[in-house]
């Protein structure tokens, strides 16, 4: 009846006003609906298409730059053998923050024959290591200044510790599907336009660069494109308010572990970045909390899925074994995750989570742990 | 108010006493009801494995239990089938159910028996199990759920059923984590005085369910845990000795394909017996 009502008035007051025309006179506003294409941001497909050209560039360089790094790299680092790959990986990952180009690097090392297809396999390995690092050392910061221990490390924790358990089989099983080759059948055989439009646009730039630095530096610039490329590609990803949205009740129910699992999987395989999908849970919950049953198949979705990236640069280096390389991880890392999902899942968390406890209970194993996982990969490289 | 008692395949109850057991959990609700309940008696192996004088035990061991008058059921062939038949046509209150032991190993392709009648069965189910005894002290575990029924049977029809002044926990478990580093995270370690203090949804909840269950005459005392859902109502309820658990089942068809089963995991752990109410 009320909305009944309402429609009369709102007639009679146009008629009023058509009779009786003043300055006030307004034509009646119907709500314009927006066309779907003016939600489109341009900028930020801009933003997108450079980390795109940033990211190609980058490879190409670091691909030309690698091969005057053998010497750095087997003489003044000793990077000889498979645990010093791994070491040097973790600790590359922990330098620059991240793990990503970390893996693209190793890549380039494998193009270039610096390191062979385990060392590259390792490398990669360490890299997520030393990337899964990252959301504990933010935890950590905070604690140092004065926040709660528990709250601030729980989740990266949680992150290091299911990305530890994941990688370490994933890491045996597949080195041994490298060792026999049992995969080597799976290489890319497209790229043939891509290629020709990289030769008549990137690879110009690229020498023009190359004529100017020596090969090193070369390599470094390459490094430094690829770290911009990724930091432009995280502007280009939407930043939803979701906290007084119907999502953020969401956060207060318990899925299924592979629900989880593929939206973190699905998650990560657009953001490219565990930690960066990650983030994007804080805003689901107007408190920031997020279930405990659900964060850990989350992860463990995520850590597969951020390979894209790698698979990409694999695909950009022109090299089918290290197509090979970075399809074994994500495959071997899938199996692992999946058969602890089916199989020893509740048994699995109680562990993560007792772990994250007893690390998180008081400082004096919470230092021990940090000492440990910032020895370790040293420790590797010197071996 | 309507309750059906179901005794799953009397062809493998050897022992009397395993009947009175149930049938004397059973007699706290029915006594307080002026309808008769219907005991439904389950031979799974057909008319041959009929004990003999059934009707004579089963009679007597209702007297043993107080409960002097009820409708009885013999059914033949698939006990869950039949227990949901008739919960499900007869418009009951309550169904009764006792669980029974499932080998592990047949646990990992189909869920126990007592499992699958508690999750299609239109009504409220209790699945008896482990220590029985009179009703004194209740474990009502509340999600917080806005289309929870649990308060409602609790006010309307748990009440009625059991007259006597039993004490209440309503436990409400925190299992969240902080997404992020930067989260303010207090909440997260709080107890229950805590957060109804600071008017927290979680506190709000208990404050409702504390004042809705105190004007019906009940003992109540709030609790918050922090950890895993089932982790924790299995911890409180060991550890406060509860007679009876109660957990609230409301999942709707996408919830079901989405949403992790913690009823089942409760209903298959816990070692006490447990309401489920829908």
């Amino acid at each position: 009846m009320q909305e009944s009502h309402d429609v009369n008035q709102i007639i009679h007051t146009t008629i009023q006003a058509q009779h009786l025309p003043t300055t006030l006179e307004m034509p009646e506003i119907k709500p314009i609906q927006a066309a779907w294409w003016e939600s489109i941001r341009v900028d930020k497909i801009g933003l997108f298409i450079l980390s795109l050209f940033l990211f190609t560039l980058a490879i190409t360089l670091m691909k030309d730059g690698a091969r005057s790094l053998n010497h750095l790299l087997q003489n003044t680092f000793a990077i000889s053998n498979t645990a010093n790959c791994f070491g040097f990986g973790w600790f590359f990952a922990y330098l620059i923050m991240s793990g990503s180009p970390v893996a693209a690097a190793s890549l380039t090392f494998f193009d270039a024959g610096v390191i062979d297809k385990m060392g590259a396999f390792a490398m990669i390995t360490g890299s997520r290591f030393g990337a899964s690092f990252i959301v504990l050392f933010i935890g950590f910061l905070y604690v140092l200044r004065g926040r709660d221990r528990s709250t601030s490390l729980s989740m990266g924790l949680i992150s290091l510790m299911v990305t530890f358990s994941t990688y370490l089989p994933g890491f045996i099983l597949g080195g041994i599907f490298l060792q026999f080759g049992w995969l080597d059948i799976l290489q890319p055989r497209f790229g043939g336009m891509l290629y020709s439009f990289i030769d008549l646009t990137i690879v110009p730039l690229a020498g023009l660069i190359a004529t100017f630095l020596p090969n090193w530096m070369v390599f470094c610039v390459g490094l430094g494109l690829i770290l911009l490329s990724f930091s432009l590609f995280d502007k280009c990803l939407p930043r939803a308010a979701l906290k007084e949205s119907q999502l953020g009740r969401m956060s207060r129910l318990v899925f299924r572990p592979s629900v989880m699992f593929l939206l973190g999987a699905l998650v990560t395989m657009v953001s490219m970045s565990v930690s960066l999908s990650l983030s994007i849970l804080v805003p689901f919950s107007a408190r920031g909390f997020v279930r405990r049953e659900n964060v850990i198949p989350y992860i463990m979705g995520a850590n597969i899925t951020t390979f894209i990236d790698t698979l990409l640069a694999a695909v950009l280096v022109r090299n089918s074994s290290a197509f090979t390389i970075i399809f074994v991880g994500i495959f071997s890392i899938a199996i692992i995750s999946i058969l602890i999902l089916i199989s020893t899942y509740s048994r699995y968390r109680s562990f993560i989570l007792d772990s994250v406890n007893w690390i998180s209970t008081n400082n004096r194993n919470l230092v021990i742990f940090m000492v440990i996982i910032f020895v370790l990969p040293l420790i590797l490289v010197l071996i | 108010m309507r309750i059906l008692i179901a005794i799953q395949d009397l062809s493998t109850i050897e022992n009397v006493p395993q009947i009175e057991n149930i049938l004397q959990f059973a007699a706290q609700f029915t006594r307080g009801t002026d309808e008769h309940p219907t005991i439904q008696v389950n031979i799974e192996s057909g008319v041959d494995c009929l004990p003999p004088h059934v009707d004579t035990m089963l009679a007597e061991a209702c007297i043993r239990a107080s409960i002097t008058a009820f409708r009885p059921q013999m059914r033949f062939g698939d006990p869950v089938k039949n227990i949901l038949l008739e919960a499900n046509s007869g418009n009951y209150d309550l169904l009764i159910v006792r669980d029974r032991p499932n080998h592990r190993l047949a646990r990992l392709f189909r869920a126990k028996s007592a499992v699958r009648i508690a999750k299609r069965a239109n009504c409220p189910v209790i699945v008896v199990k482990g220590n029985i005894g009179p009703i004194q002290h209740i474990l009502m575990c509340d999600s917080g759920s806005p289309d929870s029924p649990m308060l409602g049977y609790f006010i309307t029809r748990v009440v009625d059923m059991l007259p006597g002044k039993q004490d209440t926990t309503i436990l409400h478990v925190m299992s969240q984590i902080s997404a992020g580093p930067g989260v303010q995270g207090e909440q997260l370690r709080a107890d229950a005085e805590e957060l109804i203090e600071i008017h927290t949804p979680e506190g709000e909840i208990l404050e409702r369910d504390i004042h809705s269950l105190e004007k019906s005459g009940l003992h109540t005392f709030p609790k918050v845990r922090h950890g895993l859902v089932v982790d924790e109502i299995l911890a409180e309820s060991r550890s406060g000795n509860y007679d009876l658990i109660t957990i609230g089942e409301h999942h709707n068809q996408w919830q079901h394909f989405l949403l992790d089963d913690l009823s089942r995991q409760i209903i298959e752990q816990a070692d006490r017996p447990v309401l489920i109410v829908k």
